[in-house]
């Protein structure tokens, strides 16, 4: 029963995955589409496999483009969202450092 | 009625969106923390001789955490910085196998910022619940014995009569860290982490447990230390 599940198991996953050479269109693909309206993190990690592939594929079928845009955008969306600290972030940054700075201080004048 | 229906979808349509359009990012991380504690009871024991401390069993930190970023500057997680020993002791019955281990958990909020697109500066405090672990196999018939000899060593004076089935010595303490940390990302999802911080562990030796009774471990001296930590960053989600 075992093999018999083991060989099923297999045979899906051999013969199961659709070849994106294949695709007509990789560079439509809808994880394609995902990954350029709400960046590469939005990708269920379940498809990041096949995400890749597709990449792989658009770039072959002359999509250099459209995979640098993606890329760009995903750096370019995280960037800008976290490049200023916003609310209490800064606060609690602040305090932090203070924080650190007090104490390599303290250690400092002990060890002395 | 009316009015409360359509209250009733506001507030839907608030929290469905606030949750569909927020961006949660769920990372998980692994690598190594260094520091340097004084183990006094363990090092300067004359009773019972302790593994050799090495900067495996001493130094060194396993480290994992899992962090949610609910906030576009903010995070906030679970951290472990574990340190191990295991070795033998030739105690007066038995050659047992000893094992320790101190385990930092910590709960921390991580602020951060892109300084540039590939470089993130992060700021992080954290309440830690610390929690210690010896635990020595000795032959069944000279349990309570070992375990005295091991606890007498501690500054215990057999505390020990009877010795049931578990045999490990625990202690829980509290405690707070800060860190300042810089990560470059690789890619959009792997960075690597770099933190560095210290640590202020309110442990006291004589707070350890052993069969709900109440013992003395070993002095150690882990408050007020310095701590780096160097890792992997992957973003899942």
């Amino acid at each position: 029963m075992k093999k018999i599940i083991i060989i099923l198991l297999s045979l899906l996953f051999l013969f199961g995955q659709e070849s994106m050479e294949d695709s007509p269109k990789p560079c439509e693909d809808s994880l394609l589409k995902l990954a350029k309206k709400k960046g590469i993190k939005a990708i269920p990690i379940k498809d990041i496999l096949r995400f890749r592939k597709l990449m792989k594929a658009c770039e072959k079928v002359g999509g250099e483009k459209v995979v640098d845009q993606i890329v760009y955008q995903d750096w370019q969306r995280d960037y800008r969202k976290a490049k200023t600290m916003a609310s209490f972030t800064s606060t609690f940054s602040i305090c932090v450092f203070l924080v650190m700075v007090y104490y390599f201080v303290g250690l400092g004048l002990a060890t002395k | 009625m009316k009015s409360q229906i359509h209250g009733l979808i506001l507030l839907i349509s608030i929290f469905a969106g606030s949750f569909s359009s927020a961006q949660p990012k769920i990372g998980v991380d692994l690598g190594f923390g260094f520091y340097e504690p004084t183990l006094t009871g363990f090092d300067d024991n004359s009773d019972v001789p302790f593994p050799t401390g090495n900067i495996l069993n001493r130094n060194l930190l396993i480290n994992w955490g899992v962090y949610y970023e609910f906030f576009s500057n903010a995070r906030v997680g679970y951290n472990s910085f574990a340190s191990f020993e295991i070795g033998k002791l030739d105690l007066v019955n038995s050659k047992s196998v000893f094992r320790r281990t101190i385990r930092y958990r910590m709960f921390p909020l991580e602020t951060f910022f892109r300084w540039k697109p590939r470089i993130e500066l992060n700021f992080t405090l954290a309440p830690i619940w610390g929690r210690g672990r010896i635990s020595v196999d000795t032959s069944p018939g000279d349990k309570s014995e070992d375990w005295n000899q091991l606890l007498n060593s501690f500054g215990d004076s057999d505390p020990m009569s009877e010795m049931g089935s578990a045999d490990a010595m625990i202690t829980d303490w509290i405690g707070y860290c800060g860190m300042i940390g810089l990560r470059y990302y690789l890619s959009t999802r792997i960075g690597i982490d770099m933190k560095m911080g210290f640590m202020n562990n309110s442990y006291n030796n004589e707070s350890w447990r052993l069969q709900k009774e109440k013992v003395k471990g070993p002095v150690m001296k882990i408050d007020e230390i310095p701590v780096f930590s160097i890792k992997v960053v992957y973003g899942l989600k």
